[in-house]
């Protein structure tokens, strides 16, 4: 009897029960796929360093395994040190590796090829299995570089140093954990043991083209800082593994955006399933009314609800259940390109996430059936869909209102369901504060305000690797002066005078409060220290002064006034930190020393860009025109303005830009989603409104209008609110991590017209042309409809 | 002068394959002021022709005349329009909108309505009339909740009043009603009808349709027969039981 009546309910109420099994559907497919996703995230970079063997600490040296002071000879000497793994490395510019065509391979920062055999890493391929291999002939690379290359599996490369000349097949791409990250985006190639055997037996000519890392396993990484920076004078790179990790902070942003944005669907799918099963048994209120009036028990017409649902809620689930893999793998795409991202439990997320939805869907019926119990058959009859109500409803009195009489309905239709336009509002409020926050990040990034962070203002910057690699060796001092001159000759006789400098990157020994550490310093090369900027104190004036980031403040324990000793490879000098600077240079592990401290650039680890500042005043438009001439000038090779060595530097602003547009396409898709499921339920329930509506001369045109205009008012609603909250809601969210990065005083560059007015009205206009196109099916109910109305 | 006129006026339902004539060529006239009741046993089409000739439903064939044009060929936008500003209904169930107030119902039409250009306050001072007319104006500002089925059926009659409709429509306008709410709202109905506006009402309650000065009574689709009072002055009990003599003389 009772699988009779459930058959028959199920059918006659087709729509709505089909409504509700879509929103099971999307709501299982959000929960099991957001609850993996957040597992996944909150493991996030400790997964992946864990698989790839990272250790707690990571060094990098200049010189070969076999020479004297290789990592093998130096680390079993520590004693903190549990156990270590070495990547050899040759260190190679863009001359080295090219297209079939003979044109330059694109990428930036120095390369690093190894001996995928030789790997102390762990490299992981697409399907995040250990690569372990690779046949002779043949290459892996870094996903940045097949991406920058347009690289597909079988095309050629060639790797050509000194007289060898390797043509190699593009085999896939790798992960890396060291380098994977957008901040520390050193590319690899990955050779056959052969292959890179002869690279470098036969093409290396300088020793220092060669390197190694070692990756440390170890309890007290402070102890092997202090032992690794004494024993090891060639060092080039000492991080601790917390260093790498900030370094994906940005990459994590990405993940993290994926999980507020699961969160954020598994709130939109509680609070529009809530509503739905409120509804539905709202209109079952008369039915239940019958029922009791004819004197079926209350558990009995509880439990057909509950198994109505029940059988829905399962249907829903498994559907959504097996859409929530693919669903996840789409969402958690774009970082899983770079990393490997996982947990150790398996398909145990998803199937928790969706019995949670069935549990929830009981939860929410067995609270909505309630009236069961509670109320007599006359209360349920009343209280029906057609019934009578004990809510006062009107809120506003048209008779007193000036506006048109949709407006009018709507806005009173809003405000009488305050809950569930509230609930509709504040979904789209949160998407859109995301859209919103990360809009300031990524034109705070494309902009030009955070290049101080980095190096001097300048007009124009531009990167010579070979020719900086050239300067690495004693006497480079002298020879880089001079090519600066002569830069500076040739810019003064193509009719745009300048000044050149550049930047140049040391490791120096520091000993603060009898510490010593291994820290990278920054020297400008032809600047004079007023160029740069100071966030507080007074800027070093010669070699016995220094300024140092708020991090490495806390790191040496150091402050303005206090003394420090740097060894600028010299020997020891005392020096005073007067100011202090922020930059997101090694995430803030810098200090910057006078042009005039002591070094040789034979110690020189790494290099800004040239940098130009043109003395005659040029107008934007002329060092727009110059970059071309300086292009022309240095064949061929990249030249930026300050919002391109910007975003350069910072690494990150296309995988934010695509972040961005991401969060805008889901926004888009909860809106539609949202307001599609929400307006079928409404056009459902007030089925005899609109029918009397038409019945007293409303166009069809006006009532799909007057619909259109609630979803208006919410999504406008929505998006003031979003554009209030989206500043304070940017330094909120986003400024930890700038400041994570170095920067401790952040200012956000804020365009209204995207911020206030684009995204918002885009969002809107979202919302207004789905809301027309679900309500056109209003025109199907016919103003005769009011002679079937129940 | 006929108001509405239909000619060969038919409606064929097609159910499950099959198909149904509701209406088969009903010819119908009605004179400006008259108050027609429409009678019949239950599925006899008494409904569909009110909703036919009143251009709420389509028809299959033949034309509806109303304000010289057959309204069978208008448009859906130009239907609303006539809805709206010339014609009134009056349904069995009160449907309104929920989330407004009595008042506010009965304002709606008036407002999204162009017909007449006076000012809002001007139509709210002539709802109120209409509702002070009907007694019902101290249920003004309640919902449509708080208010007797009686008190909202005039409601109704009010809102479909509020645009000086040429006709007024109504399917079974005391059908739910009990008898005390249902002479009320007859008697207000009469009333109006003694002010010039034609009415035609669907009914199955004899004693109502004693009320109309002709009664037009449906079997099968088809009009069975017309009756119409040789007096109207007539007692109200006396045309009652004349009424009744001929119902059952129709089969009734």
């Amino acid at each position: 009897m009772f699988l009779r009546i459930l058959k028959k309910d199920i059918k006659r109420k087709k729509t709505m029960n089909i409504i509700m099994l879509v929103f099971i559907i999307l709501a299982s497919m959000f929960v099991a796929s957001g609850l993996n996703n957040v597992i996944t995230i909150a493991n996030g970079t400790n997964y992946f360093f864990d698989q790839a063997g990272l250790g707690d600490y990571i060094a990098a040296r200049k010189g070969s395994g076999s020479s004297t002071e290789a990592f093998d000879d130096i680390l079993p000497t520590i004693g903190e040190i549990k156990s270590y793994r070495v990547d050899e490395v040759i260190f190679a510019t863009k001359e080295t590796v090219e297209t079939e065509k003979g044109e330059q391979a694109k990428f930036d920062n120095t390369m690093l090829i190894q001996s995928l055999e030789d790997s102390g890493l762990n490299y992981f391929d697409i399907n995040d299995k250990v690569a372990t291999i690779v046949p002779e002939g043949h290459f892996y690379s870094s996903y940045r570089f097949a991406k920058d290359n347009n690289l597909k599996s079988g095309d050629k490369m060639i790797v050509k140093s000194n007289d060898v000349r390797l043509n190699l097949t593009f085999d896939g791409t790798l992960k890396d954990a060291l380098f994977g990250s957008d901040m520390l985006n050193n590319v690899r190639l990955f050779l056959s043991r052969t292959d890179y055997t002869n690279l470098r037996d036969n093409g290396v000519s300088e020793p220092g083209m060669i390197g190694e890392f070692a990756y440390i396993d170890t309890d007290d990484v402070a102890a092997v800082d202090v032992a690794l920076t004494k024993k090891c004078p060639t060092l080039m790179l000492n991080r601790p593994r917390a260093t790498i990790e900030s370094a994906y902070f940005m990459n994590m942003v990405l993940a993290f955006v994926t999980l507020i944005l699961s969160v954020c669907l598994i709130i939109v799918s509680f609070v529009i399933l809530r509503f739905t099963i409120t509804f539905t048994i709202t209109e079952e209120y008369r039915e239940i009314g019958v029922m009791k009036a004819i004197g079926i028990r209350d558990i009995k017409i509880k439990s057909l609800y509950l198994t109505k649902y029940l059988v829905i809620a399962v249907l829903g689930s498994l559907i959504g259940f097996g859409v929530s893999f693919p669903f996840s793998k789409l969402l958690l795409g774009s970082v899983t390109k770079m990393m490997v991202l996982g947990n150790g439990l398996g398909i145990i997320p998803n199937i928790i996430g969706s019995l949670l939805v069935v549990l929830s869907i009981l939860g929410f019926a067995y609270l909505a059936t309630g009236v069961v119990k509670k109320a007599t058959p006359v209360d349920a009859i009343r209280k029906g869909q057609t019934g009578e109500r004990f809510k006062k409803k009107s809120k506003l009195k048209l008779s007193k209102s000036r506006i048109n009489s949709i407006t009018f309905m709507a806005c009173n239709d809003v405000l009488s369901n305050k809950k569930k336009y509230i609930a509709v509002a504040s979904v789209f409020a949160l998407c859109t504060a995301f859209v919103l926050v990360m809009t300031n990040t990524v034109n705070t990034m494309k902009g030009d305000g955070l290049i101080d962070s980095f190096s001097a203002r300048s007009d124009l910057y531009y990167t010579d690797q070979d020719k900086q690699m050239s300067f690495m060796h004693e006497g480079g001092n002298e020879e880089i002066k001079e090519y600066m001159t002569k830069v500076e000759n040739d810019l003064t006789d193509m009719g745009m005078p300048g000044h050149i400098f550049v930047d140049a990157q040391y490791i120096f020994k520091i000993t603060s409060n009898d510490n010593e550490y291994s820290i990278s310093c920054q020297q400008g090369i032809g600047s004079t220290i007023d160029m740069y900027t100071f966030t507080q104190g007074t800027a070093p004036q010669n070699m016995y002064e220094i300024a140092i980031t708020p991090t490495i403040s806390s790191k040496i324990n150091a402050h303005i006034g206090d003394t420090v000793t740097v060894d600028y490879g010299t020997g020891p000098v005392q020096t005073t930190v007067t100011a202090y600077y922020q930059t997101m240079n090694w995430m803030g592990e810098v200090i910057r020393i006078h042009e005039s401290a002591p070094t040789n650039l034979k110690n020189c680890t790494s290099w800004m860009a040239f940098q130009i500042n043109f003395t005659d005043h040029p107008s934007a438009n002329t060092i727009k025109e110059r970059k071309q001439k300086l292009i022309e000038y240095l064949g061929g090779k990249e030249v930026q303005l300050p919002n391109e060595y910007q975003a350069d530097c910072i690494g990150v602003v296309p995988t934010m830009e695509t972040v961005q547009i991401s969060l805008l396409a889901i926004t888009l898709v909860v809106v539609t989603l949202v307001v599609v499921l929400m307006e079928r339920s409404f056009i459902i329930d007030e089925k005899n409104e609109i029918a009397i509506l038409k019945a007293v001369g409303f166009k069809d045109r006006r009532i799909i209008l007057y619909h259109m205009i609630r979803f208006g008012i919410a999504t406008l609603v929505a998006v003031i609110f979003a554009g209030a909250i989206s500043i304070p809601l940017t330094y909120a969210t986003i400024g930890p991590i700038f400041l994570s990065m170095g920067m401790s005083t952040m200012k956000f560059i804020i365009d209204p017209l995207s911020v206030f007015v684009m995204y918002p009205l885009i969002i809107l206009a979202a919302a207004l042309l789905i809301a027309f196109i679900t309500s056109l099916i209003t025109k199907t109910i016919k103003s005769s409809d009011t002679a079937s109305i129940e | 002068m006929n108001i509405i006129e239909a000619n060969n006026l038919c409606k064929t339902y097609i159910v499950d394959k099959r198909q149904n004539n509701v209406l088969k060529n009903v010819n119908l006239r009605v004179e400006k002021g008259e108050m027609v009741g429409i009678m019949g046993p239950s599925g006899s089409g008494k409904s569909t022709l009110l909703y036919c000739i009143s251009g709420m439903d389509k028809i299959t064939s033949g034309e509806v005349i109303f304000d010289h044009k057959d309204i069978s060929q208008l448009s859906k936008n130009e239907l609303s329009e006539l809805r709206l500003n010339k014609m009134g209904f009056i349904f069995q169930q009160m449907f309104m909108m929920k989330n407004l107030s009595i008042l506010d119902n009965i304002l709606l039409p008036s407002v999204e309505s162009k017909k007449e250009t006076i000012s809002r306050k001007e139509k709210l001072a002539k709802a109120e009339a209409l509702m002070r007319k009907l007694g019902i104006i101290e249920i003004a500002d309640n919902d449509i909740n708080e208010v007797s089925g009686g008190q909202l059926q005039r409601a109704c009659i009010a809102r479909s009043m509020i645009n000086n409709p040429d006709i007024l429509f109504a399917d079974e306008p005391t059908g739910a009603l009990n008898r005390q709410s249902s002479k009320e709202v007859m008697d207000e109905l009469c009333k109006l009808n003694d002010e010039g506006t034609t009415i035609m009402m669907v009914t199955h309650d004899a004693k109502v349709a004693a009320r109309c000065t002709r009664i037009l009574y449906i079997v099968d689709g088809q009009i069975a027969g017309e009756y119409k009072f040789a007096n109207n002055k007539l007692e109200q009990k006396e045309k009652e039981r004349l009424l009744n003599t001929w119902l059952m003389d129709m089969g009734w």
